[in-house]
Order: C-alpha cells, then structure tokens, then sequence
C-alpha cells in the first residue's frame, strides 16, 4: 500500500498539491510501517519498510525498539518508497534507522549483484537493484550495497539490440533499462560503466521506443507509464530534447478518463495511480504548464529533491 | 512487463479483490442480523475447529492512511492467517487457510512464503503442489509470486520435464509475456535443456515474426549453444534474419537482431552485407533499413576502414540523417539531425554539411540535476 501511497502523494507534488495532505498524520502511519531493529538487534537483516500492516504487528510510529514477529520483515519497494514519501513531506527522516536500513539491504544483495525484494527470498531483477539504489542515493550511503556488482549484473542485463534487460539473456524492456540507467547516474558511474559508443546505442534504443507516446518493447503497444520510463531515461542520456514532444503529449492526455480523472495505460481503459502518476511525470519530463520538474532518476519532484540534499548536507556538516 | 507497475499491480488485485464483492452488499444489509451461515460458507472465527486461535487485526493505528473496503469474508480469512502467522503455526488447517488466502489475494508475498514454509515442515505432496500452482498462473499469468512459487518448487523436486511445455502453453495465450520467457530461460539454463529450443523459436517467428522475445529467445539459445564465432553460424543467421525482412520489412526486431549479431566483428566488415542491405531499399524500406546503413556508414568510418571510401561514407550517413528526419522517420527528426551534427562533429572537416543550425549537443551533465549533495 505504501507505493499507492508514492504514486499519489509524489503525484501531488509534481502538481503542487501537497497542501491537501494531511502530513503529520502521513508521516506517522509510514512511520508505523518500519520495521526496526528487537532489543536483542536479532533481526537486523531484515529491518526496512513493510508495504502495509497486513502481518498484524501492532501498532507503533517508530517511538521504540521493534517488536520481534518471526514474519516480519522490509521489502525493498516499500523502503525505497517509505523513504521518498518521507522526503515529499518534508520529514528530517531523524526517525529512521539508518544502520538498520542498510544493514536489511546488504543482506538482499546476491552474489550476482542483483537484489531480493524481502530477506525471505523472492524473485530477483534489475527493479530492485534500482530500489536498493535510490535507498542508497537518499540515506547517502552507498554501504548498502556492493556497488561493483551490482554494477557488473547491469552489465551482463545489456542485450544484443543495446536495450537492457531485467537480467542476462532477457528481453531488452524500458522498465529496467531506466532503472538500470537511473541507478548508475544515481551511483555517478554512468560513464563510466559505459562507453560513449555504448551510451549511444542505448540512447538509439530509446529513442525508437516512441511512437507517439512510448512503448516498452519493440513491437508492443504504446503505455503512457513508459513516458516516463523511457522518457526519464532519454532525459539523463541528454538526448529526451529530441523526442517528439507533441506526440507524446497527445497520448498521454489520450489516456485521460474524463468521468473521473486520472491515466489509464491506454485509451478508454480504467486508469490507476501508476499510470495516473507516471502520466503526471511523462508530462512533466516535457515541460507542461504548472507541473513541477521531476528529478529524472530518483523520481521525485526537485522540490522535494533539494529538500533532501539540504538535509544531506546537514548529516555531512554533522559527521565532520 | 512495466517494473514498479507489478509492484502496484499487486496491490491494485488487493483493492480490486477487496472493494467489488458482490457479498457486500448483501452483508451490509444484513449486518444486524448476525448470522454466521450465509448460503453455506461459515466464516472461520465461526468455526468450531478454529475456536482456540484469536483472530489477529489489522492495526492501522489512529490514523489509517489507506482504508481499503474489506468485503468480510476478506477480513476474516486474513485476521486467522495473523493468528497462525503469530504462532507460526504448522499445520494442515494452516495450510488449507494459505489456499483461501491465495485464492482472495495471490499477490501476497507472505501467505506463498508461510505456504512454502508449512510445505516443507508437512512434507506435503509437491506433485500435488505443481498441479495446484499450474491451475494459478493459468487463471493470472503476470503475478511475480506465483512463477516465483513454481521455480521453487521445480528446484524441490529437481524435476524441469513439465516446464517447457507448460511454459509454450502460457505463451500461445500471450506470446510475449515476460514472466514465462524468465522463467523458460531459467529453466533452459539450470538444466541445460537447450534441445528444441531454436525450432521452438522458429515456429513462433512463423506465427509473428514480429515478436520481439522470440527474436531475443533466439538470441538466447545461439548464445548459450553454438555461439556466433562460427562464419557459417553468422552467415546462417544473418541470411534467416534477411529472410525474414523481406517478408516482412517494417520490422524493428528483426533488424534490431541483424545489427546486434554483427555489432563486434563490426557491420561494414561484414562481406557484402552493404550490397545485400543496399538491395533490399527499393522493395523492403523502412526507417530501420535507413538506420542501419547509417551504422554500417559510422562503422566503416569508425574503422578507418580502407575498404570503403571515406569520404563518401561519411557524405551517404549525412544524407541519410537528411533522408530519415525529412522524410523516413519524422517522428525523430530532432535526434536524426543531433546524429548529423555528431558525426559531422566527429568526422567532418570543419565545413559543416547543414542539418539544422541548432547548437552543439550539450556536454554531458548538463541536463542532469547535481547528484551531490549540497553545501550546507
């Protein structure tokens, strides 16, 4: 529930609407959401966020030590997340435990460099290295993971035709192309990793993605969610200025339900948060009126971006 | 698959489940009544053989953000799994309760995890499980947690003889579903079961030769078999993917695989590979074609390569970035005449050929926000 959270409230953001939030009240329930470390810290391995409080562990805003549940346990998507929406409403995350945190990542990461999404084990692909890094990029702390091998499993996710895929061998996918490039900017290595011929072959990939809105893969239906999959990572490739922006635009708002508002993934569809969000985000990648700029790989408005190097600047200033 | 969106996805099946029963409303109606059969289905808090466990509920504290509309029969099956949950029960009514549970919300991680669990502590039947979990991912194809239950309990049994035609059953219902292509490819892998495969992919490119992951899976078995460093492999490949152009032209993946299996011996050392695609202009046009010899122009110019003329490849790619932003591919005119310019910037001799006047490409941060963090 905490990602419907993150679609709606970053949403809100990117409109300017945060003022209908009820923020101390939002701040608190995704507080209650972490787990953290028992009094005997047993369970470091598996502190984060929780999505929801479906386990039934009862009640707390963070105010005290965690309480042991065999089957209690962060999930990635809901750390990340939990974060972001803290950062949106401008907490200090002076509540979070960060060493927890980043202990409960390092104990996700496998050894081919991807990420679990729970300590349990789950399925592994390149969504959650994206997860495990944007969980780095905002606790500026990039101990939460083995960066070189996370590195070399988006490396080894590069497929024939340039594009990158959820792991090796698979079908190249906007999704994880843009969580693949989102997380290196984010890392600062993009470069590095790789090459400017090979950059240019992503930047070609991406850009035969559009249509008139995106599509996610060669030779399937447009999605108004890859405007900004797709679009965000043409942005950090510094080649988005040379999409057609009209196109887009029109199938973004094709998307719109008229009745009750919001974007579907297409055309006279029932539209949903993500899309509502991404549709939102897509639109703002291309300078639409009175929407506020995202911050292409972290995928929060800049407002709540600078918030967030504010209060990072702060931590370092602290520790020196 | 969209990456975050089968994050969301499953929980957008949570409300869907939750919100449209159709029993809401008949129990609303019936809310002061308070009988606990209602056309045969008792619920578990009702139930004698459950009577020890306390249900567990939700606790969403004093200000519940998100307030999903429970149908009943929801709450209750859920506030029982919080009680086994709790105890860590092991147990076949445990058991029974993770059938319920997923049959109301198969998105939930947890309820597959302790259903894991309890399949082991009960040495319950796996063949009687791989039946169970096949009827799920027939009914919901793009749920990660129901491939993700099925690898494992393929790896408990060690035994992958269903799999791929279980797989090809799921891809004739959607021939690109991402989940089945994972989970056929980690099946080939981990058991090497690469026999088959590349006439597999052959009869879905006859079906759709325009479905991508049937070009990507044929990448996949080559990689892993006979690999491409053989000249009669590479030659095999390339004159099937020609093939399959002419049939039909306007067809991304099928050129996105001509360019990606010749990419490292580099597309204009290729023999004859510019007269081939040169031939095909008149009859199989297409932007992808168009592209393609702009990359075997960049290629031979990258090269230095002595085989061609310099001077006239770099005049054809310009004309062509000319030809695909006016007239082939208008859709991407702007970044057609950024390629101009950057070839002109990389290989020109100081007279611009015009595109566009548009200033050079930024360098490359520009557009990027500052990563760092700020100053205090």
């Amino acid at each position: 529930m905490l990602t419907i959270v993150f679609f709606a409230l970053s949403g809100l953001d990117v409109l300017d609407a945060l003022d209908v939030v009820d923020k101390p009240g939002l701040i608190e329930w995704i507080y209650s959401l972490q787990v953290l470390p028992t009094d005997d810290k047993s369970n470091l391995s598996r502190c984060g966020f929780r999505g929801s409080s479906h386990i039934g562990v009862p009640y707390s805003s963070s105010k005290g030590p965690g309480a042991p549940h065999t089957y209690d346990s962060g999930h990635v998507a809901m750390t990340y997340t939990g974060l972001a929406c803290l950062v949106i409403l401008g907490d200090d995350l002076s509540r979070v435990d960060k060493e927890a945190c980043l202990a409960g990542l390092r104990a996700l990461q496998l050894e081919d460099g991807s990420f679990y999404a729970v300590p349990e084990g789950s399925e592994n692909d390149m969504r959650f290295v994206y997860c495990a890094a944007c969980i780095c990029f905002m606790l500026d702390d990039w101990s939460g993971m083995d960066c070189q091998r996370a590195i070399d499993y988006i490396r080894r996710s590069s497929s024939y035709d340039s594009g990158i895929g959820q792991g090796a061998g698979l079908e190249s996918h906007g999704g994880s192309t843009f969580c693949a490039v989102a997380s290196l900017c984010m890392m600062g290595k993009l470069q590095e990793v790789f090459s400017e011929r090979e950059l240019k072959r992503i930047r070609r990939w991406c850009m035969f993605r559009q249509q008139n809105g995106f599509h996610g893969r060669p030779n399937k239906p447009v999605d108004t969610c890859y405007s900004f999959w797709v679009g965000a990572t043409l942005q950090l490739l510094d080649v988005f200025q040379y999409t057609n922006f009209e196109k887009n635009r029109n199938y973004i708002l094709s998307t719109q339900d008229r009745l009750v508002g919001g974007f579907a993934k297409w055309p006279d569809s029932h539209p949903d948060p993500l899309h509502t969000y991404f549709g939102i985000c897509g639109l703002s990648l291309i300078g639409e009126a009175e929407l506020r700029k995202v911050h292409p790989a972290l995928n929060i408005s800049m407002r709540a971006f600078e918030s967030l190097r504010q209060l990072q600047g702060a931590w370092r200033q602290k520790s020196t | 698959m969209s990456s975050v969106e089968e994050i969301s996805n499953s929980v957008a099946e949570d409300l869907e489940e939750d919100g449209v029963e159709e029993e809401n409303t008949v129990e609303e109606a019936e809310m002061e009544y308070e009988e606990p059969v209602k056309g045969g289905y008792i619920f578990y808090r009702d139930r004698k053989e459950w009577a020890d466990l306390e249900p567990v509920p939700q606790d969403d504290g004093p200000n519940p953000v998100v307030k999903i509309a429970y149908s009943e029969k929801f709450t209750d099956v859920f506030d029982m799994f919080r009680a086994l949950l709790q105890n860590d029960e092991k147990s076949e009514r445990a058991f029974a309760l993770t059938t319920e549970a997923i049959d109301l919300n198969a998105a939930n991680y947890t309820v597959w995890h302790y259903r894991r669990v309890l399949l082991q502590a009960l040495d319950k039947d796996l063949r009687e499980e791989m039946k169970y979990i096949t009827a799920i991912i027939e009914d919901q194809p793009k749920n990660y947690q129901v491939w993700h239950h099925r690898r494992m309990v393929v790896e408990w049994l060690n035994d992958p003889s269903e799999e791929l035609q279980f797989v090809a059953e799921i891809l004739s219902q959607d021939a690109k579903n991402y989940h089945a292509w994972q989970h056929r490819q980690w099946v080939m892998q981990e058991y090497k079961l690469w026999d088959g495969e590349l006439e597999y992919v052959e009869e879905l490119l006859e079906e759709d030769v325009r479905n991508n992951s049937a070009w990507n899976q044929r990448h996949f078995v080559i990689n892993h078999t006979s690999g491409y460093s053989d000249s009669s492999i590479l030659d095999r490949e390339v004159q099937y993917t020609l093939k399959q152009i002419k049939k039909a032209p306007h067809n991304e993946s099928a050129w996105n695989y001509l360019n990606g299996i010749l990419q490292d011996g580099g597309l204009s050392s290729f023999p004859g590979l510019l007269e081939q695609v040169t031939e095909l202009q008149d009859t199989c046009s297409s932007p992808y074609l168009t592209a393609f010899l702009v990359d075997l122009y960049e290629d031979a110019l990258e090269t230095n390569s002595s085989s061609y003329d310099q001077q006239e490849m770099f005049n054809k790619a310009l004309e062509l970035c000319k030809f695909l932003a006016e007239e082939k591919d208008t859709i991407r005119r702007e970044y057609w005449n950024y390629v101009s310019r950057s070839l002109q910037n990389t290989y020109g001799s100081g007279d611009p050929v015009s595109a566009s006047s548009d200033p050079p490409p930024p360098p490359s941060s520009s557009q990027l926000p500052d990563m760092e963090p700020s100053d205090p």
